[in-house]
Order: C-alpha cells, then sequence, then structure tokens
C-alpha cells in the first residue's frame, strides 16, 4: 500500500513536470510583440502607440516584449519557426522589426504573413522606397549621419565625403568615436559604411543570399585596413563605446567633438537637452551612411495573428506615422503625402532621397566578429 | 532482552538517518539538477561535438584546442584573470582597514561608516556604470574639479581595463567588509588586551593575533569575490576597452551575436575550471572551521 501511494505520487510528480511547459499558452486578445531595437522605441510603443491602439481595439492588450538585440530577436524567430513545423503555439505575433529572409528558409516555410496580400487598408499609403519584400511592412525610418559640436567645429567645414571624414579624425585625434558595431546601429552602420568604401561605394554588392566566407574575407579585409588605419586617431587612442547612448553621453559631455548617431536618437536628444542646442548634424554626400527603414512583420502561426493585422494598419495610419516624425525623429513609413503639411516642412531635412541598407544575417556576423579580431585589438592604447 | 533493547536503539537511529537525508534531499536534488548536471551537459557537449557529416557524435577536443591556440581568446582570458587579481588584492587592502576600523570603533560615526561602506549593495550595476562615466569619465566630476583648482586634465579609466577594477572594486566591498568583520567577530578584546599587557604595538597585535585568527575569513571573502569577478558583465560591457574583453561578454558575444554555442560552452567550461579553484578553497576552509 505504502509502495503504491509512492509510485502514485512520484508518477504524479513527473506527469506535472512533463506537462508544466506546455501551461504556458499565448493568451487570446493579447498580442505578443518583440523589439529589438532602443529603449526610444520601446518609449515610443509604450506611451505612443499602445495606448491609443487600445483604445481603439477594446478587449486586445499589447503585451510589449524587449527581445534585448537583434541576435535575441531572431532565436525568438527560430523558436516560432520550430513551432510552425510542430504545429504549436510560438507565443510570438508581431516583431516590431523583423527581417522577413531570417531565420533561413522562414518566407518559403509561410512563417510570415504576405502583408501586401492580407487586405490591409493602408498598404497602398507605404512608401514605395521602403519596400523590401511583400512580408515586412516599413513603418518607420532611420539613418545614421554624424552629429558634431559646432562650438568646436565650423558647420561650413564639416565633412562632407568619407575622404573628408578620415582626413577630419586624422588631422584631430581624439576627437571622435564611435561605437562597437555589434552594440547598437550608429557605429555598426558607420562600420558598414567604411565597407561600402572599400567595395566601390556599391550598396547593391551585399545581399542576404550572396554571403561565402571567402566573399567575406574578400569585402571586410579592407574595410578593416581603412578602419585600423583610423584607430590611433580616435578618442583615447583607439577606444570605441559600448552603444549608441553612451557615444551620445560622451559627445553631451563634450569629450568628442563628433560621433556618428542615429537621426533619430540625435535629434530626440537635442529636443530633450541630452545633446546640446549646438549640436550639428550632417550626412555624407558621396554616400549616405546606411541606416534603413525598420519593418515589421506578423508570424502566420500567431494565435492573435488578426490583431496582429489590425495593428500593422494601425501603425500605418495617419496618426501614428505624424507621431514616428514628432515624437520619435525618425521618417514615416507611409509616403511623404500622408502626413500633416506642417510636419513635411518642418522636418524637411531628415527626408532622404535614397538610404543605403546593409544586409543582416550571415554579413552580421562576420563583420561583427571581424571587427573585434581585426580592429578592436590592433591598435597601441598607451600611446 | 537485551538484544532487543539494541535492535530498538538501531532501529531509532536509522529513522532519525532517514529523517535527515530526507531533509537534504531537496537541497541535493536541486544541485544536481540545476548545477552538477548543466556542468556534465557542458562537458559532454564540448566534447562530443557533431561528425561533419552531421550524423551522430565523437570524441573531439577541437574546441578547446581553438581557445588554447587562438591569440584573442587568450588574450581575453589573461584580462579576465588580470582583472581578477587586481581586484581581489585590491579589496582586501580597501576593506580589512575599513573592517577593522569597524570592529573596533563604538559611536554614531561608526554607524555612518558601516552604512556608508554597506550602501553599495543597493545599487544596481547598470546605474553603477553610467554613474562611473559621469563622475571619471572623460570631463566628469573629477576632471572637472581637478581643472577648477588649475590641475592637469587627468586620463579616463572608461573604456580602459581599469574602468571594470574600479566599478568592481566598489561593487564589492559590502561583501567583503561583511565577511570579514564576521571573522573580526572571532577575535575576543581578551587576547588583544592580554598582547598589550605584555607590551605588543598595534602590528604587533595586528599581525600576531589578528590575522591568523582572520585568515579563514580572509580566504572566504578573496573566494567570494573571485567567484563573482571572474563571471561579471554588466561592468566589462559598459566600462571597459572593446578588447581584450572579459570572458563574461566574451561568452555572451559568442554565444547570441556568433550564434556559436558549442565555443561559448567551452569558454564556460574554461572559466569554470579556473572559478572551482577558488570554491574548493572555499569548501576547504569551512570543512576545516566544522572539526576543529
Amino acid at each position: 500500500m505504502k509502495r503504491r501511494a509512492f509510485m502514485l505520487s512520484v508518477g504524479g510528480a513527473a506527469a506535472g513536470m512533463v506537462l508544466l511547459p506546455r501551461m504556458a499558452f499565448a493568451e487570446a486578445g493579447k498580442i505578443d510583440w518583440y523589439t529589438s531595437s532602443d529603449t526610444n522605441i520601446l518609449d515610443f510603443w509604450t506611451n505612443v502607440v499602445k495606448p491609443k491602439f487600445e483604445a481603439a481595439n477594446p478587449g486586445v492588450i499589447l503585451n510589449l516584449v524587449d527581445a534585448g538585440d537583434s541576435a535575441g530577436q531572431l532565436a525568438i524567430a527560430d523558436r516560432a519557426l520550430a513551432a510552425l513545423q510542430t504545429k504549436t503555439d510560438p507565443q510570438a505575433d508581431y516583431f516590431e522589426s523583423g527581417e522577413p529572409r531570417l531565420p533561413a528558409g522562414a518566407i518559403e516555410a509561410g512563417l510570415y504573413v504576405n502583408l501586401k496580400e492580407a487586405g490591409l487598408s493602408n498598404w497602398s499609403k507605404v512608401n514605395p522606397l521602403g519596400i523590401d519584400t511583400d512580408y515586412s511592412v516599413p513603418y518607420r525610418g532611420s539613418q545614421v549621419l554624424l552629429a558634431y559640436d559646432t562650438a568646436k567645429l565650423d558647420p561650413a567645414k564639416a565633412p562632407k565625403t568619407w575622404a573628408d571624414l578620415v582626413t577630419w579624425i586624422k588631422t584631430n585625434p581624439g576627437q571622435f568615436i564611435y561605437n562597437r558595431p555589434d552594440k547598437g546601429g550608429s557605429g555598426g552602420n558607420f562600420v558598414r559604411r567604411a565597407i561600402y568604401e572599400a567595395n566601390g561605394k556599391d550598396p547593391a554588392a551585399f545581399t542576404t543570399s550572396n554571403f561565402t566566407a571567402e566573399a567575406a574575407e574578400k569585402a571586410l579585409t579592407p574595410a578593416w585596413d581603412i578602419l585600423k588605419d583610423i584607430a590611433g586617431s580616435l578618442f583615447d587612442n583607439g577606444a570605441y563605446t559600448g552603444g549608441n547612448t553612451p557615444s551620445l553621453q560622451l559627445l553631451g559631455q563634450g569629450a568628442v567633438t563628433m560621433i556618428p548617431a542615429w537621426s533619430d536618437q540625435a535629434i530626440s536628444a537635442i529636443n530633450t537637452g541630452v545633446l546640446p542646442e549646438t549640436t550639428g548634424l550632417v550626412q555624407l554626400q558621396d554616400l549616405a551612411l546606411p541606416g534603413g527603414f525598420s519593418r515589421s512583420v506578423v508570424l502566420s502561426n500567431g494565435v492573435n495573428k488578426d490583431a496582429a493585422l489590425k495593428l500593422v494598419d494601425f501603425v500605418l495610419s495617419e496618426e501614428i506615422q505624424s507621431a514616428v516624425l514628432s515624437e520619435l525623429g525618425g521618417f514615416p513609413g507611409v509616403g511623404w503625402d500622408y502626413v500633416s503639411q506642417d510636419l513635411r516642412q518642418k522636418y524637411a531635412d531628415v527626408i532622404p532621397t535614397t538610404i543605403p541598407s546593409f544586409p543582416a544575417g550571415e554579413w552580421e556576423k562576420a563583420i561583427n566578429d571581424g571587427w573585434y579580431r581585426n580592429v578592436a585589438p590592433n591598435v597601441d592604447r598607451a600611446a | 532482552m537485551t538484544l532487543g533493547a539494541t535492535s530498538d536503539i538501531v532501529g531509532t537511529k536509522t529513522r532519525r538517518g532517514l529523517t535527515g537525508l530526507l531533509l537534504v534531499a531537496v537541497p541535493v536534488f536541486l544541485v544536481g539538477w540545476m548545477i552538477i548536471w548543466p556542468i556534465i551537459s557542458a562537458i559532454g557537449r564540448t566534447i562530443w561535438l557533431p561528425n561533419d557529416g552531421g550524423t551522430g557524435r565523437s570524441f573531439s577536443l577541437e574546441t578547446y584546442i581553438f581557445f588554447f591556440t587562438d591569440q584573442y581568446s587568450l588574450n581575453n582570458l589573461s584580462v579576465t584573470l588580470w582583472t581578477t587579481g587586481i581586484c581581489a588584492l585590491l579589496l582586501v587592502l580597501i576593506c580589512l582597514p575599513i573592517a577593522l576600523y569597524l570592529r573596533f570603533a563604538t559611536g554614531r560615526l561608526a554607524a555612518y561608516v558601516q552604512g556608508l561602506a554597506i550602501f553599495p549593495m543597493f545599487v544596481p550595476s547598470i546605474i553603477l556604470s553610467y554613474a562611473i562615466i559621469r563622475v571619471l569619465g572623460p570631463n566628469g566630476t573629477v576632471d572637472l574639479l581637478l581643472n577648477s583648482v588649475g590641475l592637469p586634465h587627468i586620463r579616463s579609466p572608461y573604456l580602459t581595463p581599469w574602468g571594470p577594477v574600479i566599478g568592481l572594486v566598489w561593487d564589492n566591498i559590502p561583501l567583503t567588509v561583511l565577511i570579514l568583520l564576521a571573522g573580526l567577530g572571532s577575535v575576543s578584546n581578551q587576547s588583544i588586551e592580554a598582547a598589550r599587557d605584555v607590551g605588543a604595538g598595534r602590528l604587533a597585535v595586528l599581525w600576531h593575533i589578528i590575522l591568523p585568527r582572520i585568515s579563514n575569513s580572509i580566504l572566504v571573502a578573496v573566494s567570494f569575490t573571485v567567484l563573482g569577478i571572474f563571471s561579471a558583465f554588466t561592468l566589462p560591457y559598459v566600462l571597459g576597452p572593446a578588447a581584450p574583453e572579459m570572458m563574461g561578454p566574451f561568452m555572451q558575444r559568442t554565444f547570441r551575436d556568433l550564434n556559436d554555442p558549442t565555443n561559448a560552452i567551452t569558454q564556460a567550461v574554461i572559466a569554470f575550471c579556473f572559478c572551482i579553484v577558488f570554491g574548493l578553497f572555499y569548501v576547504r576552509s569551512v570543512a576545516k572551521n566544522r572539526n576543529p
């Protein structure tokens, strides 16, 4: 009898442990939303999009989750792809900025919703410049540009080409810093601009599908040489900050004169007083520093797919797109005709004509690892 | 009759032993499940690598050979050891006087000093990092103060290996002070007075009376801080240089950015092997204390 009771309780406990993970189902009416972007984007969603969307759609709530970085979000996407194959619940509905080509084969497997054919009422407003595939919707844009202190550098003398920039960095040692390429897009896209420079300034040369180890070796080695060449002239003989925000902090403290910065972060930092009003912004004219649209994707196997599609439509509405400009300092994902006239005039200087955009995935890994092994260590910091 | 009584006693003993075993069963099970098993699994996964063809696994030390022949990885390991060693040394040098003061001083000032020494425990390391950038960073508070009295600009420790050292030492002061203070509790006032009576000076008291009594506590404090500092993440990540990195950020980057769990686990196993040495020091000193 005792043995039987023992067996029953052990068996029960074991069964409970097997069943436990399965009890974590996604809730209906709760959109599981993930982002790999910085805090300012999460704040924008928390303070602007979420209350407006929930007010407009009673019964639906947005669960905003910070996936940390693109690698973190990709892990969620990997999980969703596995869930698609086993027909289980991915517990994810919406990626704030996703690349539908990742994980490899996701589009073919049907992981992401074809948004063009999903019957969205606002799809026709989307800026054609921003459309990458039919599986992702560009809803905000941002570009890396150079932010500098006009008290130390006359705007008329601010560098306008890559060659000018390199000359300026070398003649003003210690006055420029960019962040580690994996820790934030401002430094990441500065590194990518160097890669374009070393490869004929042709953004079309890099796609998600043309990565091979040999191609990376050939394309990246000359770029590392360019970056090693300027390393000794950077702040503190070759220091690199740990993210977009620490770079802004160094510029704000007057420790450096110029940094690469995201246009939206720089504009909101100036508006909130984190950067002084004397901060100038300049874009390279020979080939702009990369940037791009952030494109949202909707998961086809999410429990709340229909609500998530409503969210896409909502995000493309004039109300939110104007807020992208006024609250976020980004540029809208819809055509400029679909935001209010006065906003259009006010933000005329961030309206882009072209934005080079570097592919993610394998290239990103090669760039990050290559930079850490080739550029970061090879500088004599003691000098 | 006698036989019966003996077996009764034996029986009671067994039952008591069983209760004791049941009481420790849950923690032992948890340690086995959440610590010992992951270690075994991690070692297994780094020496049984998948074959090239994708079928099956076979024994290979490839990832370890890569780590120990890769100069970049070795630099990261050595900067981690350097940081840990410097931090442990600085912590003992800074915390021992504080603990001695708190042990022998009385009054309101001592209470304030104690509060100040424990304060870092309540500051999250991410906040500490940004505060250190503000204070010790370029054009930070220290720079401004020095400049205002006409002293030259100092080179900021921010983004150099000294940045994490300063942060980690500050962050670990409370734990070290508390452990040393607990150890100093075993030094009786009488023994110190007795030594003074026979003419021992302050240094002689410290050297011959106090230090021998608290050597164990120093060892425990050093083991604890070393274990924490070896795997530190936030402070080296925000305050340290891009290269060489400490093992914490290096493992995280290998795992997430490079999507290379095998090499990340290899780095973790190597870090674990260094930490286990200090873990054994700690276990040994605890065991020694239990059997005087």
